[in-house]
């Protein structure tokens, strides 16, 4: 291969394995938003929690890396469960006009409690792993460590059984139903708060599960969530709010783009140029750049 | 099988419905007839807790459901097909008819059902992989209806069905009507079409602001001179 050719291939790869785990994040905001009405901006603290879950099992228990990354995807389901049931539900009892502010500035609020409960339980440090799988793999002279080609495989399989769910099974298939007429899906039997719960916590379920799986490259760390926050909010914005299908093509492309920013501008470039492109989608594309057209602006 | 008794329901400071009591037997088609705004809606919302009722009591198979959330009534055998149709767009026929048997665990009772409606539904059969956000309004009607027949229900609560309706469709809707019927579903139909809804159903009511002010049997409604002047315009 040639110069040029390995870059982009460099790229290209580096870009993958970045962005299967930024759609990973973007499914369950997305999907918060789309079912529950939630701008959800305490998602990133739920992909801390995942990280601290699997840094206190792997380092202090012994489990191994597989039932690390589990059990951290057990514990955000449950936190998740746990949120829900005691913040979004009474507030949705008592709430009908202005929900999504509401419930943006509820989200903050357990964000800046999350952040700061982390920094009094645990300390202002890092703890990180230095690797789950140890060794490296090598395609066409890149060494890439097991971590992330692993890393890169949960999340897509995730992703994939994630889908099967939404749409292969009467719990999902309900879930969508509520995403598109809650009163029609109460009127065929669907219970509610049962659907906002479940999908609540699978939503910090997928977030919690990032945080574990990319523990070896970044160690947890109190206010670790922000980032991923902003790359998952980036998803969103591009592909369009709460189209679930879409985050994931969504979050290829944003790991593509900022690698491809990192390699070519610097680094710190990658920022520069996400946000100038969050400001093109919003004057140009408000409703992002995969919104469903031809199907919901037909709808009654 | 459906007893109403003496129910008040407001819109926050604004009473809508004054003491309305109805009843309706087991294998009836009952009609209930009346102006825009007299409440009829606000009847059917009543029953099925989409508003809260302030006074008065309704019994279904027995039961007391006066305040019983609305997934809780499905599981009863009360399906209700709103005017707002509240189909899911984004799905497709099969799917939206899938989710109308969302209390149905047994498999092979689903499978019966969707026979039987795609029998009542020939048009649903031929499309079901369109997306329910794509049909005209007649073909979404039918799949409203049909997402309620979905659930298997002993009693099925329309809430003008043919509105919106071109002609044929209207009687389409009617013929279903009369159809499941004949198969021991009782019906509520909530109609301003007064002339096609007599000829379909056994008895009526009939409400002008927020109360029952008559209720009799189709065939005394239709030779009735109030009914003449007010609904059909004939002197």
């Amino acid at each position: 291969m040639d110069m040029d050719s390995m870059q982009l291939f460099n790229i290209v790869l580096t870009g993958v394995l970045r962005g299967g785990l930024y759609a990973l994040m973007a499914v369950g905001l997305s999907l918060v938003f789309g079912v529950m009405n939630i701008p959800n901006f305490a998602h990133g603290e739920f992909y801390m929690l995942g990280a601290y879950f699997s840094y206190f099992t792997y380092t202090y228990f012994h489990f191994g890396p597989i039932s690390s990354i589990l059990l951290a995807a057990v514990g955000t389901f449950i936190l998740g469960a746990i949120a829900e049931k005691t913040l979004f539900y009474p507030l949705r009892k008592r709430s009908k006009k202005n929900w999504i502010m509401n419930t943006f500035l509820l989200t903050l609020g357990i964000s800046i409690v999350l952040q700061n409960g982390a920094k009094m339980l645990w300390g202002n440090t890092y703890r990180g792993i230095t690797q789950y799988w140890p060794g490296k793999v090598s395609i066409a002279s890149f060494n890439i460590s097991n971590d992330r080609i692993a890393g890169f495989c949960i999340a897509m399989v995730t992703i994939a059984i994630f889908w099967l769910f939404l749409n292969k099974t009467t719990m999902g298939r309900a879930i969508r139903a509520v995403s598109q007429d809650e009163t029609g899906a109460s009127i065929v039997g669907v219970n509610l708060n049962v659907i906002h719960t479940l999908t609540f916590a699978l939503s910090c379920l997928l977030a919690g599960l990032a945080g574990a799986i990319l523990l070896s490259i970044s160690p947890a760390y109190p206010f670790m969530g922000v980032q991923p926050l902003y790359k998952s909010w980036f998803v969103l914005i591009l592909v369009g709010m709460g189209n679930i299908g879409a985050s994931i093509y969504g979050g290829l492309l944003v790991g593509l783009l900022e690698t491809f920013a990192y390699m070519k501008f610097g680094s710190g470039w990658q920022d520069v140029v996400s946000l100038a492109i969050i400001i093109m989608i919003l004057i140009f594309k408000p409703r992002g750049l995969f919104a469903k057209k031809g199907v919901k602006s037909v709808s009654e | 099988m459906l007893e109403i008794s003496g129910i008040d329901t407001s819109y926050g400071n604004l009473q809508v419905l004054w003491d309305v009591s109805l009843n309706i037997g087991e294998g009836e088609i009952v009609a209930v007839l009346g102006p825009n705004g007299s409440g009829k809606t606000t009847m059917l919302k009543s029953i099925m807790n989409l508003v809260s009722v302030k006074r008065g009591k309704i019994m279904f198979l027995g039961q007391d459901i006066t305040g019983k959330p609305i997934h809780e009534l499905t599981r009863l055998g009360l399906a209700f097909v709103p005017e707002e149709r509240h189909l899911f767009p984004a799905m497709t026929v099969m799917e939206n008819l899938l989710l109308g048997a969302y209390t149905i665990r047994n498999k092979k009772i689903i499978k019966e059902t969707f026979n039987r409606v795609f029998e009542l539904f020939p048009r649903l059969a031929e499309r079901k992989k369109q997306y329910a956000g794509t049909m005209s309004g007649g073909e979404r009607q039918m799949l409203a209806i049909a997402r309620g027949i979905m659930s298997n229900p002993k009693m099925l609560i329309l809430d003008e069905p043919s509105m919106g309706l071109a002609p044929q469709n209207v009687l389409a809707v009617f013929e279903t009507i009369k159809k499941l019927s004949a198969e021991k579903v009782t019906v509520l139909i909530v109609e301003q079409n007064v002339n096609t809804t007599l000829t379909v159903a056994d008895r009526a009511y009939v409400m002008e602001q927020g109360r029952i002010v008559m209720e009799g049997s189709s065939s005394q409604l239709q030779g009735d001179d109030h009914i003449r002047k007010m609904y059909m315009g004939i002197a």
